[in-house]
């Protein structure tokens, strides 16, 4: 019951947040202006129906997805502290994305999202060459984790070398939903289909939280869930580090959170986690946008400074 | 009979008087065609702004980082009051949007992420500004001119624009080494022959040092770098004070630079050197290096 009425109450600060998101920003709206916004003819049409509701749907869909990541990678590896970011999916796309915004300066940046996808995909593949299927998490965490510390020492040795195109470069490594519209929605759409995937691993997930030998005699392949689940984890974690760059700490302090509100029970700790991920991004693409305008902050600055904090606060925990 | 032909000489006068109105420039994606002579214009760097005060357009918008100080003065004075429409880095597109403009200039190499949504706001002509180069700039110059519906005026502007700058050279040390470079807190980025202060340092009739040459606009340096330069002239621009060179000042590797043996350091305001550009920027530079030339 308890779960219920958090996952209803999540939800319902999803839809207020969207709603403050469409009506707050350097220009305010009322109801009647941002209703009239979805009319082409419209003076509002461009604010509401081409930038506001995009942002607000991709803050959505990012940080749903992003949060389900972190979910999925900390249930398989058992670890309070492991995220996507363990798995160096979001630094290799990183550093495909950097590559080709400092040594191919002149590739139309309609590419980009497609480098740090490749970028981001074949970091995984890579880890899954290093560790094999049959590892334990711990090396895989560990390896995940030497793995993105080399890409992103990759990716300082070309922003010092290529000073030019460090600005675009580090914009886009903060994350930032700034200048996104449906057609970075469309190009999300089909990693939903993910979404299923990974709430149909849930009772094992339960099972792999017992313990590798409970759940191995309960009659769950470790191995096998292990690699669905990280699998799901890299699609999800790849699509939206290509669309809107990594978005740092979203896929690390979501679980956690829906973990304190509803338990860890995997069926319903899924898809809450995606319900507080959504409310951490539209949150703080909502406060990146209005703290000071005509200023656009970057998304990631904020996740960045509640998730700072807490991943120290969780660390001396954990301790 | 007649109505008809009426009718028909009429439409054809009006496109024919519209035909007249139509520009058409290539910009960084191409053929940009506009039929009108833009009112509203939201500007997304400096150099576009000094280039519609050159000729005496006023943008309704400019991406000024929210700090109107950085808009160099001299183009201050000519434009009177903007809204601000956020950084340059990333303009807010929903206050471009309330400024409703009929005309954006950007810049290919920070805007074109949002060039799609730009067009929906209103054209948008994209053109090189960061990065770019003295001769680029002026090309720039005269496209914004031409789209502007001002053509003519922009042709003399630059014209007079390369007397001025002449003058400005017969003021100076001809073939003298001069390297410009920004200073932070705790790093130097030169910039090169081929950034655009380089660029106007040459057509000043100065010279960038040579080995700076066939690189990019702007690179990091050590002070090690900085001795295998060795320029004959150091201009310093400081982006913070106390900065980097206070602290190489107190190394001995210092001593064994020119600069420092002859007293050649001079500093100058980072702002118009570095971030503005444009015909006016270049001449304030000019200014700069006249009045450092005659101390």
């Amino acid at each position: 019951m308890k779960t219920l009425l958090s996952s209803f109450l999540l939800a319902l600060l999803v839809a207020f947040i969207v709603a403050l998101s469409l009506s707050l920003g350097a220009v305010s709206l009322s109801f009647e202006q941002i209703l009239s916004g979805f009319d082409a003819s419209s003076e509002f049409y461009f604010t509401i129906h081409e930038y506001r509701l995009p942002r607000s749907i991709l803050a959505i869909l990012v940080g749903g997805m992003m949060a389900l990541s972190g979910a999925l990678v900390q249930g398989v590896i058992r670890n309070p502290l492991a995220s996507p970011d363990v798995l160096g999916v979001s630094q290799g796309a990183g550093l495909a994305a950097v590559i080709l915004m400092t040594i191919f300066p002149s590739v139309s940046i309609f590419w980009l999202p497609w480098a740090a996808l490749s970028g981001g995909i074949i970091a995984a593949l890579f880890l899954w060459f290093l560790c094999g299927s049959h590892s334990g998490a711990i090396k895989l965490a560990i390896t995940g984790v030497a793995m993105a510390a080399l890409y992103s020492s990759a990716v300082d040795f070309l922003m010092l070398t290529k000073p030019l195109e460090v600005n675009n470069a580090l914009l886009w490594l903060t994350g930032s939903l700034w200048g996104r519209g449906w057609n970075q929605i469309t190009m999300l759409l089909p990693w939903l289909v993910l979404i299923p995937f990974a709430f149909s691993l849930a009772k094992r997930l339960n099972l792999i939280g017992l313990g590798d030998d409970v759940a191995t005699s309960l009659g769950t392949s470790i191995s096998m869930t292990r690699l669905w689940a990280l699998t799901i984890a890299v699609g999800l974690t790849a699509s939206c580090v290509s669309i809107c760059g990594p978005i740092g700490f979203l896929g690390l302090i979501a679980p956690h959170l829906a973990r304190r509100l509803v338990g860890g029970r995997h069926q319903v700790l899924l898809p809450c986690t995606m319900l507080v991920g959504m409310v951490i991004l539209l949150l703080a693409d909502l406060v990146a946008r209005i703290i000071n305008p005509p200023i656009e902050l970057s998304a990631g600055i904020m996740t960045a400074i509640i998730g700072a904090p807490y991943f120290l606060w969780l660390l001396f925990k954990v301790r | 009979m007649l109505r008809a032909l009426n009718i028909l000489l009429t439409t054809l006068l009006f496109s024919l008087s519209s035909a007249v109105f139509a520009v058409s420039v290539e910009d960084s994606k191409g053929t940009f065609t506009l039929d009108y002579a833009p009112k509203r214009i939201v500007v997304l760097e400096f150099s576009f702004a000094d280039a519609l005060a050159s000729v005496n357009v006023s943008p309704v918008g400019i991406a000024d980082d929210k700090k109107p100080t950085r808009v160099l003065k001299e183009v201050r004075d000519i434009i009177g009051e903007w809204t601000s429409v956020g950084t340059r880095s990333q303009p807010s597109l929903e206050v471009i949007s309330s400024l409703k403009p009929d005309l954006i200039i950007a810049d290919i190499n920070r805007h074109e992420a949002i060039y799609e949504d730009l067009k929906k706001i209103a054209p948008t002509v994209i053109l090189q500004s960061r990065g770019e180069t003295y001769q680029d700039n002026l090309k720039s110059a005269a496209i914004i001119g031409k789209v502007l519906g001002k053509e003519g005026e922009m042709q003399q502007r630059l014209a007079q624009h390369k007397d001025t700058m002449q003058r400005f050279a017969e003021q100076l040390p001809n073939a003298v080494e001069v390297q410009f470079s920004i200073a932070r807190k705790d790093n130097m980025y030169i910039h090169t022959a081929d950034s655009y202060a380089g660029g106007v340092i040459r057509a000043l009739g100065l010279s960038n040092p040579e080995i700076t040459k066939g690189d990019k606009a702007s690179r990091k340096v050590g002070l090690e770098q900085l001795l295998a330069i060795n320029p004959e002239h150091l201009i310093l621009g400081p982006y913070s004070t106390p900065n980097i060179v206070d602290t190489w000042k107190t190394e001995p590797l210092w001593s064994v630079l020119k600069v420092a043996q002859n007293g050649n350091l001079h500093e100058v305001d980072a702002n118009v050197w570095s971030r503005c550009r444009g015909i006016m920027a270049a001449e304030r530079i000019a200014q700069d290096l006249v009045t450092i030339f005659q101390k």
